[in-house]
């Protein structure tokens, strides 16, 4: 069975006036090793399915499966613990703690989580990610891609099952961008996650197993390779 | 106009979008206007518009005639007889109780047939006498008659009505013959004929005090030496309404206190608009380059913050105005009983909301903001346009110069020592004050490095105990250093006070104790019934005390006398102690050191005195100095032997030996006793025996044990009003811990999602919040000690020393301070509550944005 099973999921967001339907009817499997890219124009719906992905919300109608888990059928205190064990998320702004070293917001995922060993945790992601030594810097102190890379040792951190990237190249340039990329394909072989990846970018697409189309909050077209 | 818009959509449509915030701002402005709007009105109610009570009914004269212990009656002989066209009133004076309503009035006997309507307030007077209707012979036994009184129509009684009344220590049915209309300067008085009132009061031969109205109103101080010139030397002649102004002279040190006692809520208040105005302007950032690029001035954006602050100001002060008159009625209760028990008997005027007081509460309101809007305004100002687009959205971090902040506190302390050591102004610790102050401040600008180190050292035992939550609360408060300063500085200012008053009212209570503790040699004190004030001294009828002394398992008793003078231009007490008797319990009381037997040997029998450690401060006098007193109609020299410490009032008080009064003042009449029972008998026994012979009179008898206990009671009275102040600084300050704590939120929105996405449970984030509160309230509460303690010994070595002349031992209550302590801490991590609530109800997915 797939770590990350959407069925039939329909968002629709309430706001000041009419209902916005942000995702209508959209089925999706995501297997373990898996690096699937999310493509579509801006406002599709690829951050709204991330969030769904990530039980950070809960479908309109429809199922979210993590681990075989409705989200839906959760409290907040259970998919608190859900994210904790199975979701790592990774931004386009990167995120990061300005107040917090590069060690500590590395840390921060198992320090919330209340487990023990984040320390060496953190080198170990650090190392992953091809920063050690960077630990005690402050956000400010690294480069944009340092930075990414951060994030992306963070949301690594509690070896989570899926792993949800929102356009992490956007802030960055060709060549940075390049090199994480290459970096999540690296890691969601190494690490065995299913890695769901919004992007704008045709060489993201290009890197993924799947590609998976949005338009309007339908799925248009899924690409496997 | 532009102007305006600019201010409008800079200002005014962010703040409106942050209601509560904004309006927990205005409320400590308003608190802050508040209070000291109170304690300005009520001041005016209790003491600025003090008239003694005596001057009820004395109408518009121009010269008096006073001396301790009573004018002779034949005064008023003497006076009628000179070849001038005086008139001559002579006036008893004393208290009343009016059993009923426990109410103590002021007791006026005048000659009311001799006195007839030419004296002041005609209608009064003829009511006084009797109705008009009546039969005029009628009005004439009623004079006669030594129980009737005539009452002031707010007594609410009526021609015939029974009047229970306590007049030193005897209790009889008076009967109300007559109602005059009162209000309007005149207090409510119990008015007696002269006779009677020498009567019930058991003083004959004596008045207290002769009013003359002269035939003109010039030359008064010639007027004064030919009338001085023929009566006795120990009268004086003064300008009617002498003893109101000593009074008030007397109280003035008292208000000025309570005054910057109240400015403390307001330096508190001052420290919250800074905050928030520093808020606005780091938020703004972003804007203020957009307008400064579009090609606002730095004048408009300068004026545009300040008013920001003004209007916080405005509606602040607008809100304080009515809710200062309201806590002003309950001030002006609380300083009456403190003036009462401390200074001289008065009933507070009424409160009057003038134009000044309104014009007073919006300077303050207005001022106070735009002054501690400044700084942040002129660092809006200083925006550049480039440089605070280019950084967009991002926080702005304000630089904080800790290490030159720290050399300016250090030099702050140092003025602050300096200051303290200088010698008052005028009577007035202006220099103790500028101490205190320069204290606060120097502490404001300690706080930054104080924070910054404290966070740095403290973060990794904070995060092992308390978890993840405490590294992320301490590094946030030492991220905006600046915002934490300040509301540490707040919160710290106000508890400083709470501490430091604390501290100095716990060692002054702690020193009347101990004093207490040695100065009641004696087993049991009797007074007349009554409420007791400072210049109140009612006596008791020396039969019983003849009566007392003869009872079998009594020693001996110690008549004690006090009478109510005036020296060199000051309200003071003179009493009498029976020398013979007095116990040495201790070995010194006394400045000198020297032991209490040879001070009182040097007492006995000798025109010599011993005058309280106030009256020394007040009249510049040392050990050796010689007194001028007058008592009764001769003038005498009395010799200073030596100063004893006295915390039962801040008046001066002379003290000489019963024998030595007995020949100035020859009444018998004690006002207090003091009862040493035999070796071997039981106090209850005695204190039965006492009571039995005491039967029909109305005196009350304290153990050793119950007159300090009384005495403390009336102590913890007198300071209440110190209490309200200090907790409504407290809740100011708390306000402010709210409303920064919800700015905080709102500002770390995005980091407080984030963390939701990283694992973080909403329990966790509330615990996120609170930990900051408490961490707030931590560094507070450690930095208030700090400079509580120092300015607690400002307030006792130096404030109190120089407006009062008391010496006082410090002693901390450390219990009450614990407690209290813990009290605002509670409170500061309540105020956290809502923040943490509003932290947690944020979505996760709105506040994450991605640039
Ligand atoms: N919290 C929200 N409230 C209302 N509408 C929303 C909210 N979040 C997203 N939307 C709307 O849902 C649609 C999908 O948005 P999103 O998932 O962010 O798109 P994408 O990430 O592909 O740009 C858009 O039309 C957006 O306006
Ligand atoms: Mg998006």
């Amino acid at each position: 069975m797939s770590i990350l099973s959407l069925q039939s999921v329909t968002k629709e967001y309430v706001g000041d006036g009419q209902p916005v339907r942000a995702l209508d009817g959209v089925t999706l499997e995501v297997n373990a090793g898996e690096f699937v890219a999310l493509v579509g124009r801006s406002g599709c719906g690829k951050s709204t399915l991330l969030n769904l992905a990530g039980a950070m919300d809960f479908p309109t109608s429809g199922a979210v499966l993590l681990d075989g888990v409705a989200t839906s059928t959760l409290d907040d205190a259970r998919l608190t613990v859900l994210r904790r064990e199975k979701v790592g998320f990774i931004f386009q702004s990167f995120q990061l703690l300005h107040t917090l070293t590069v060690f500590e917001n590395v840390e921060l995922p198992l320090l919330l989580a209340g487990k023990s060993g984040a320390r060496a945790a953190a080198e170990n992601r650090l190392a992953t990610v091809e920063l050690t030594g960077l630990g005690d810097r402050l956000p400010h102190q690294l480069s944009g891609g340092q930075m990414q890379r951060v994030a992306i040792a963070r949301a690594l951190i509690h070896s989570p099952a899926v792993l949800l990237a929102d356009e992490p190249t956007g802030n960055l340039d060709s060549t940075t961008s390049a090199v994480i990329l290459q970096l999540l394909q690296r890691l969601t072989r190494e690490k065995n996650t299913a890695t769901i990846m919004a992007t704008h970018s045709l060489e993201a697409a290009a890197l993924a197993d799947a590609v998976v189309r949005l338009r309007d909050g339908k799925v248009e077209e899924i690409i496997r390779r | 106009m532009p102007r305006f818009l600019l201010f409008y959509r800079l200002l005014v449509r962010p703040l409106l979008r942050e209601p509560l915030r904004t309006a927990l701002t205005v409320l400590a402005i308003a608190l802050g206007v508040a209070v000291v709007l109170a304690i300005e009105l009520a001041g005016g109610a209790a003491t600025g518009s003090f008239r003694s009570s005596m001057e009820t009914l004395a109408g518009d004269n121009d010269l008096e005639v006073v001396a301790a212990g009573g004018v002779p009656e034949s005064v008023v002989g003497t006076l009628d007889q000179l070849p001038f066209p005086l008139r001559v009133v002579p006036r008893m004076e004393d208290y009343a109780v009016v059993t009923e309503s426990k109410q103590t009035l002021p007791l006026i006997g005048l000659d009311l047939l001799a006195e007839g309507a030419a004296y002041t307030g005609p209608q009064a007077l003829a009511t006084l006498r009797g109705n008009k209707n009546d039969d005029p012979q009628k009005g004439l036994r009623d004079l006669a008659d030594p129980l009737s009184v005539y009452v002031g129509a707010s007594l609410k009684r009526k021609v015939g009505d029974p009047l229970p009344l306590l007049i030193n220590d005897q209790l009889k049915t008076y009967t109300v013959r007559g109602v005059y209309p009162d209000g309007g300067g005149n207090e409510s008085a119990i008015v007696m004929d002269l006779a009677a009132a020498q009567r019930a009061l058991n003083r004959f031969a004596r008045v207290d005090r002769v009013l003359i109205k002269l035939p003109g109103r010039e030359q008064l101080p010639q007027w004064q030496a030919r009338l001085r010139a023929a009566l006795p030397a120990g009268l004086e002649v003064r300008p009617q309404g002498t003893g109101t102004t000593e009074n008030r002279r007397m109280l003035q040190a008292f208000r000025w206190n309570l005054r910057l006692l109240s400015y403390i809520s307001l330096v508190v208040g001052a420290f919250l608009i800074y905050n928030t105005i520093s808020v606005s302007v780091v938020r703004r950032r972003g804007e203020i380059g957009i307008v400064r690029a579009l090609g606002a001035s730095r004048a408009s954006v300068l004026a545009a913050f300040i008013g920001e602050a003004a209007t916080f100001g405005f509606i602040g002060a607008l809100l304080g105005l009515p809710f200062g008159r309201v806590m002003a009625s309950g001030a002006v209760k609380l300083m009456a009983i403190t003036v009462e028990a401390l200074y001289v008997s008065s009933r507070p005027g009424s409160i009057a909301l003038s134009l000044s007081s309104v014009v007073l509460a919006f300077a303050i309101g207005v001022g106070v903001s735009i002054i501690s809007a400044y700084a942040p305004a002129r660092e809006a100002a200083q925006v550049s346009p480039v440089e605070a687009m280019a950084r967009g959205r991002r926080e702005y971090d304000v630089r904080v110069h800790k290490g030159r902040d720290l050399l300016i506190a250090v030099l702050l302390a140092v003025a602050a020592e300096v200051a303290s050591y200088a010698p008052p102004v005028a009577g007035k610790p202006l220099f103790g004050y500028l101490a205190a102050f320069l204290l606060i401040a120097s502490s404001a600008f300690a706080i930054p490095a104080f924070v910054d180190g404290v966070s740095r050292i403290s973060a990794g035992a904070l995060q092992r105990t308390l978890g993840v939550e405490a590294l992320l609360a301490s590094r946030s408060l030492r991220a905006s250093l600046r915002r934490t300063s300040v509301l540490v500085g707040a919160l710290s200012t106000a508890i400083a006070m709470m501490t430091s008053v604390g501290i100095m009212v716990g060692s002054f209570r702690q020193t009347v104790l101990l004093w207490m503790g040695d100065q009641l040699p004696a087993d049991l004190y009797l007074r007349p019934a009554g409420d007791p004030a400072a210049d109140r001294h009612p006596t008791i009828s020396p039969d019983l005390a003849a009566a007392i002394a003869h009872l079998p398992g009594v020693a001996a008793i110690d008549r004690l006398r006090a009478y109510e003078i005036t020296y060199d231009g000051l309200p003071a007490t003179l009493a009498s102690s029976d020398l013979q008797i007095l116990r040495a319990y201790k070995n010194s009381d006394f400045f000198s050191g020297r032991p209490t037997e040879q001070v009182l040997h040097d007492l006995r029998g000798a025109n010599a005195v011993v005058v309280s450690e106030p009256f020394t401060y007040k009249h510049h006098v040392r050990i050796g100095d010689r007194l001028q007193l007058s008592l009764g109609e001769t003038q005498a020299s009395f010799r200073i032997v030596d100063i004893y410490y006295d915390y039962s009032s801040e008046r001066g008080n002379i003290i000489m030996d019963r024998n030595t009064m007995l020949k100035y003042l020859p009444d018998e009449t004690p006002s207090n006793l003091a009862v040493y029972v035999a070796p071997g008998a039981s106090v209850d026994a005695v204190r039965a025996e006492i009571v039995q012979a005491a039967a029909g009179r109305r005196i009350l008898i304290f153990s050793n044990r119950n007159l300090r206990g009384e005495a403390i009671r009336i102590f913890d009275r007198t300071f209440a009003i110190t209490y309200a102040l200090e907790a409504v600084a407290i809740v100011v300050a708390v306000m402010g811990v709210a409303g920064a704590l919800l700015a905080l939120v709102i500002d770390r929105r995005r980091e407080l999602g984030l963390l939701r996405f990283l694992g973080s449970s909403k329990q966790q984030i509330r615990k996120l919040i609170l930990v900051e509160a408490a961490l707030l309230g931590l560094l507070a509460n450690v930095a208030g000690v700090l400079l509580g303690f120092a300015m607690s010994l400002v307030l006792i070595f130096v404030i109190n020393k120089q407006s009062f002349g008391w010496t006082i031992r410090f002693h901390w209550p450390v219990a009450i301070s614990l407690g209290a302590l813990t009290g605002v801490y509670l409170a500061t991590v309540v105020a956290g509550l809502y923040p943490a609530q509003v932290a947690v109800r944020l979505n996760p997915l709105e506040v994450v944005h991605d640039e």
